[in-house]
């Protein structure tokens, strides 16, 4: 195919406003798969992912596409993962592309996650096509969102195309919008191969399977390449596009979208974000913009039953064959035995791989509370980084220490202004812009500790504003704070796996809440369990958990038993997870306790 | 097969004011239409059984409410239809455990001289405590000095199976209180004791009272000094404790409640009336008006209670069994259910047992005594 055929673009959009399901509807408009192959919305192929309605992994698909004027296009669309966990994926899917189309639900209007994922196409300076969405909704309004998306992107809406990807209205004239908007690629034919990996994944027939677009040169079956940031080198045994079922072509031309799979066994070798190239003719340089896996927040993960440890170690890898974003190591706890501390991109990351853990793997978990990565600076002038709070130095041997700061993102309905930066103090965030996006809608800006983000923010955001909040947030940096380590005691010993670490203005109240939580979290048990929490030997909060009430003679017979058995699930329920620590038997939720006080 | 009859009279003199039991007053008229009808449920139920080869029961219960409310004849009316429909299936000679439980403050020689004509063995007493203000509180119609009578009376008639049922934690009752009762109880011999401690149930008068402060119950504290009382003074008087709340001298151990624990099966008659037939347990309407009207119609009174899954029934099976001395029969279990209890219940077993819950053997899986306190924690765990 000519280059001048070729239009390459994603699609961005907040959650919910239709994304997939516009891309179901081109890859149907344009008979990529008949009617009788669609399932709904294909391209997310995790159950997981449809279930959530997110996009997790990045796919793509090749769409051939007879425009008006007689040519045959070939249209690459690259469905690039939706949440803020998977910024820096998003920003190589667009770098993969030369146009976007910028999806709006008309009834919703712009969220922080579209401004978010706008800019980062902007900065890619990708041209941006909108659609606004869901026109046959009731509630739609085209002509706010439409002004809506001047004022707050400065974008032109001349010609924007109204579209329910439900109904099928509009997909034509997407189609059309994106084969005259959109430029065709750049790039010489005859330089050497740089191709940008934008995902991968694991295959186990043919080992990683790496999505590309070739910016330079081409890539052909027998090729020896070179993966830059690696320096890993390999022979192309396949290589061919998505339609959306990877299909060999045997080769791949400059300004294309497709596959290159070769004997790679690691997928932590295929990086998201590095340059393919030539292994005897390589480029000068790799393409700019790649960056290694940076985890965001981490936690602990142990079996229930300690006979599962290696049954997690085994899923946990298998995960990573697909997911080079997840890292983990061994880790050891007083209180929970043998597990991993496992590194993520963000929440969502690790909500996803928890849950995946469990549905997939039939594992029974305990996971400890995210933490953030802290910059320990020690008396003796040796800086560590602790993601984990009970390998905390002791306080002596501390300087000072550093926190990760994220610049926060709110996009509210005017009337909720005050309550997000209420929320946002309360959180120790520092106030930066406020800014209206039309005369209802306000953006707001902070810096705040990602610290405090994880602790609820999102969720408290949420039910202050009534569900209106979006948020979005990028790393900013690290600053000086005044952190402590608060410890919790049950029965007296201290139970490592609980403790967190806070700011030292809020480490009273902080220790008092979560006592108080846990207290309703851990069920009677036969003895009195004192709860404490403390920072270093100082003692803070102090409750109860009063012993579970004894029996009374009481009778069971033929009339009472359906009764009596009833009253007893009633009694184990939420009982299920439950770890002995110490003499204690503490329930899962107790180690996401400090997630839930409020 | 050895199963059991339950038969629910559902009438008393006057309503206990602890009780929530399916139970009332009843006028002669009433109590007339309800034996009619209870005559005509137990002759079908023979009719079907015989026709199905079933053998017959080695129990017979007839409880309450209270079976004695009802005159002398229409009891004995209730035992004939029984003896006819379902027990004439009996071959001759067989031993068979016959209940009635009886109120003290309703019988006299001659009724239950007719009780012991008619082929019962076993008389339970309702006597709760023998301290007549205490009696007093909980709206019991009878006095000490009269339970003490039907006790004595009993055994005069030569019933071989005497049981007094008493209670504790009740309102004015002491520890002291609570030895003189267990004392004078003693002193009467009976064969069988069922010991309870009250229950404050939502919606009885007691209830009511208790929450308008007007009665005081002992503390938590107290009512666990009265639970280690009777269960370690008992024992040491010969009466052993075979199951969570009953205790008898060897060899006198109630058979039919026996049956409830050990998974027997069990055909109850009568309003609100349960049964576990089959593996599956139903209900008869608890409504004695519906009752008396649905049996000459032919209706349906009989419910299941629930679908019975594997979880439930094996559940159920590991905690009834649990109540008792004996414990739980693991090669019984392994036999219902074709696979091994550790398999199912391993670590449950396990978690309990390092609490001091649960010991095991080769063969059995019971309760310690500190297990017994903590029975429910204990059975929620299998459930």
């Amino acid at each position: 195919m000519q280059k001048k055929n070729i239009r390459n673009f994603s699609i961005i959009a907040h959650i919910d406003h239709g994304k997939s399901t516009l891309a179901d509807r081109l890859i149907e408009y344009t008979g990529t798969l008949s009617q009788r192959e669609m399932a709904e919305q294909v391209l997310d192929n995790m159950d997981l992912e449809r279930e959530r309605g997110i996009t997790i992994k990045a796919q793509t698909v090749r769409l051939d596409y007879r425009g008006k004027d007689g040519e045959l296009y070939q249209l690459n669309l690259i469905d690039t993962p939706g949440h803020v966990d998977f910024n820096y994926e998003v920003s190589r899917s667009l770098a993969a592309c030369e146009g976007a189309r910028l999806v709006v639900d008309a009834a919703q209007g712009v969220e922080a996650q579209t401004l978010a994922n706008v800019y980062l196409a902007l900065e890619h300076d990708l041209e941006i096509v909108p659609v606004i969405n869901k026109i046959d909704l009731p509630s739609a309004e085209p002509e706010r969102v439409k002004h809506e998306i001047e004022e707050a992107i400065g974008l032109d809406t001349e010609g924007a195309v109204l579209a329910s990807a439900k109904t099928g209205i509009g997909i034509e004239e997407i189609l059309d919008a994106i084969v005259h908007k959109i430029p065709p690629p750049q790039g010489e034919a005859a330089a050497p191969l740089q191709a940008l990996i934008f995902d991968s994944y694991f295959d186990s027939y043919k080992g990683v399977i790496a999505h590309i677009r070739v910016m330079e040169g081409q890539v052909k079956k027998g090729m020896k390449l070179k993966l830059m940031a690696t320096g890993k080198i390999f022979e192309v045994t396949d290589v061919g596009c998505f339609k959306p079922q990877p299909m060999d072509l045997g080769e791949l031309h400059t300004g294309e979208v497709g596959f290159v799979a070769g004997a790679l066994k690691d997928v932590r070798d295929v990086r998201v974000g590095d340059t393919i190239t030539e292994a005897d003719r390589p480029a000068k340089e790799p393409l700019p913009g790649y960056r290694g896996v940076t985890p965001m927040v981490y936690c602990g993960i142990y079996p229930v039953d300690s006979v599962d440890y290696d049954n997690l170690k085994d899923a946990l890898e298998k995960l990573q064959l697909n997911d080079a974003a997840l890292v983990f190591e061994p880790e050891t706890s007083v209180a929970l035995g043998f597990g991993y501390r496992c590194g993520f991109l963000g929440l969502l990351h690790m909500d996803v791989i928890q849950e995946r853990l469990e549905r997939e793997y039939h594992l029974k978990l305990i996971t400890t509370a995210p933490s953030v990565i802290y910059h320990v600076h020690k008396t003796n002038g040796e800086m560590v980084a602790v993601d984990n709070p009970a390998a905390l130095p002791p306080a002596t041997e501390i300087d000072f220490m550093e926190e990760p700061y994220v610049k926060a993102t709110v996009i509210v309905p005017k009337d909720y202004v005050g309550a997000v930066m209420e929320i946002s103090q309360e959180k120790r965030g520092e106030f930066k812009n406020m800014d209206y996006l039309d005369v209802n809608r306000v953006l707001i800006t902070y810096h705040i500790p990602l610290n405090e983000i994880i602790f609820d923010y999102f969720d408290r955001l949420k039910s202050a504003t009534r569900g209106y909040a979006s948020l979005d947030y990028e790393l900013e940096g690290y600053r000086e704070s005044k952190l402590v380590k608060v410890d919790i005691l049950l029965n007296g010993e201290a139970v490592d796996a609980l403790s967190t670490i806070v700011h030292k203005d809020r480490a009273t109240s902080r220790g008092r809440q979560l006592a108080a939580k846990l207290k309703e979290i851990i069920p009677q048990q036969m003895f009195e369990i004192p709860i404490q929490a403390a920072i270093g030997s100082k003692i803070i909060a102090r409750e109860n958990v009063r012993a579970h009430r004894k029996d009374v003679l009481a009778k069971c017979y033929g009339g009472d038993i359906t009764r009596k058995r009833k009253l007893l699930e009633k009694q184990k329920e939420g009982k299920k997870r439950m770890k002995a620590v110490g003499k204690v038997e503490v329930p899962q939720e107790a180690f996401m306790a400090i997630l839930k006080i409020d | 097969m050895s199963w059991g009859v339950y038969v629910h009279i559902p009438f008393c003199r006057r309503k206990c004011w602890y009780c929530d039991f399916v139970s009332a007053p009843g006028t002669r008229g009433q109590m007339t239409a309800y034996v009619k009808a209870l005559q005509r449920e137990i002759k079908i139920e023979g009719r079907r059984l015989r026709e199905r080869g079933v053998t017959p029961p080695r129990t017979v219960y007839l409880g309450g409410g209270t079976p004695t409310a009802l005159p002398v004849n229409l009891l004995l009316s209730v035992i004939e239809s029984l003896r006819e429909d379902i027990l004439a299936l009996t071959a001759e000679g067989e031993e068979r455990e016959f209940t009635v439980e009886v109120n003290p403050g309703t019988v006299d020689a001659s009724y239950l001289a007719q009780l012991k004509k008619a082929g019962v063995n076993r008389l339970s007493l309702g006597v709760q405590s023998f301290d007549d203000g205490i009696l007093q509180n909980i709206g019991r119609i009878h006095c000490g000095e009269e339970a003490a009578e039907a006790v004595t009376l009993a055994q005069k008639l030569g019933f071989p199976e005497v049981s007094l049922d008493l209670m504790y934690a009740l309102p004015g009752q002491s520890l002291d209180v609570l030895q003189k009762d267990v004392a004078r109880a003693l002193s009467l011999a009976p064969t069988h004791l069922s010991v309870y401690g009250l229950q404050v149930e939502e919606g009885t008068p007691l209830f009511q009272q208790v929450a308008d402060g007007k009665i005081i119950l002992p503390s938590e504290d107290e009512a666990e000094a009265m639970y280690d009382y009777l269960t370690n003074f008992l024992p040491s008087q010969g009466y052993s404790r075979y199951e969570i709340s009953n205790f008898a001298l060897p060899g006198h151990e109630s058979r039919h409640n026996m049956g409830y624990w050990q998974d027997a099966s069990y055909i109850g008659f009568g309003a609100a009336a349960h049964s576990y037939w089959q593996g599956e347990r139903y209900q008869n309407t608890a409504d004695v008006g519906a009752y008396i009207a649905a049996i000459p119609q032919d209706e349906p009174i009989r419910e299941p209670e629930e679908v019975m899954t594997r979880e439930i029934a094996m559940a159920e099976f590991c905690f009834l069994a649990l109540r008792t001395a004996q414990g739980l029969d693991k090669e019984r279990f392994r036999h219902k259910f074709g696979v091994s209890l550790a398999e199912v219940y391993g670590e449950v077993i396990n978690g309990n047992k390092n609490k001091g819950l649960l010991v095991e053997n080769e063969n059995f899986c019971r309760l310690t005594p500190l297990g017994m306190k903590y029975g429910n924690m204990v059975f929620a765990d299998f459930c």
